[in-house]
């Protein structure tokens, strides 16, 4: 069976430069790059501070802060950006819960909109190339965020059960990279594996803008609307049988497919 | 099992694991640069072998050193004779 929605989904996307767009582009990035800079160099600061008084472990800690930056991102994006989280109330979803996120990717962006997210104890398993990025790799090791290009299947099992089992939640993008041509791609099982061997559910988030905010192989952004649509978590107990990750994985997708052509109508 | 229906079943296995279009199945498909797959699929692609033909292949080293189609029918094919013989 091919993972084929009725009505597939694909991301609209701006080709002109607009004036809101020249406007946005030479402000936010300035904005951007101070913000980061500022996080850098309070971080030390900060991270004492937050250890005094919460006594967190250090990656519980640094995960806060990278939420808290990407809270940030929100408000300097919010003059060109209107945002919506819809997704509060999902049924069956509890927040304290441990859970697998999943969320479709069109943008580099994408990973700065989980500020959204109402919880912030969220280890990211990302390819290799961010972590090359200097000014976030060492808080992307510090926050035991899981490199799945690099390590092994087991280590990559290992750490992410380990963040479960503390409390914490880990996101994924099942796609592996951002979609060059705005539809959804194919699923890797990495997520889908790590819920069947932890038993922890996975919970689709569908992202709809960011790539109209910034594509791939474009430099400049684009004001525009960006949603992020928590689905209902979905149980891997529920699927049984050799096929588990695959059927676990082909329901998902069939899932955020269906929830993106609808969001997009 | 004949030839061609291990071809078909590692075909078929794979087609619908990574969604890869039966068109460009042939031996001489490069898994990575003419089907598209890559690092983070390796794992699955064992997996899938391994349900496709009930063997363990995971701690087998020759299966790094396959890069097309065509090795991977080689390599099941070498399994099934072994698993024949003994």
């Amino acid at each position: 069976m091919r993972e084929t929605a009725s009505q597939p989904y694909k991301a609209k996307t701006v080709t002109g430069l607009s004036l809101g767009a020249l406007l946005m582009t030479m402000t936010a990035y300035p904005l951007m790059i101070g913000w980061t800079l500022l996080g850098i160099l309070l971080f030390p600061l900060l991270f004492a501070g937050w250890y005094y008084f919460t006594g967190w472990p250090t990656a519980k800690i640094v995960r806060h802060f990278i939420w808290l930056y990407g809270r940030g991102w929100l408000l300097l994006m919010r003059p060109f950006v209107r945002f919506r989280f819809d997704g509060k109330d999902v049924e069956g979803r509890n927040w304290q819960e441990p859970a697998i996120f999943v969320v479709n990717h069109c943008s580099f962006f994408d990973t700065y909109c989980m500020g959204l997210l109402p919880v912030f104890d969220i280890a990211f398993a990302v390819r290799s190339w961010p972590f090359k990025m200097w000014w976030y790799r060492r808080f992307m090791l510090l926050a035991r965020y899981l490199n799945v290009e690099d390590d092994s299947w087991e280590d990559i099992s290992a750490k992410g059960r380990k963040v479960l089992d503390a409390g914490g939640n880990l996101l994924f993008f099942p796609e592996g990279h951002r979609s060059r041509d705005g539809k959804l791609q194919r699923f890797y099982n990495g997520a889908f594996r790590m819920a069947v061997e932890s038993g922890r559910p996975v919970v689709p988030l569908c992202l709809t803008g960011t790539g109209e905010l910034l594509p791939p192989e474009r430099w400049w952004m684009q004001p525009t609307h960006i949603t992020m649509r928590v689905l209902a978590p979905v149980d891997p107990a529920g699927f049984e049988g050799d096929d588990t990750v695959r059927s676990l994985r082909i329901e998902v997708k069939k899932r955020m497919s269906e929830a993106l052509a609808e969001g997009d109508r | 099992m004949n030839e061609q229906e291990m071809i078909d079943l590692i075909n078929n296995a794979l087609a619908e694991e990574f969604e890869l279009e039966p068109d460009d199945m042939t031996a001489e498909a490069n898994l990575y640069e003419d089907l598209g797959l890559d690092s983070l699929d390796a794992v699955d692609m064992v997996v899938v072998l391994e349900q496709a033909f009930g063997f363990k292949i995971r701690e087998d080293q020759a299966v790094r050193e396959i890069r097309t189609l065509g090795d991977i029918y080689r390599f099941v094919a070498g399994k099934l004779q072994d698993q024949a013989e003994n």
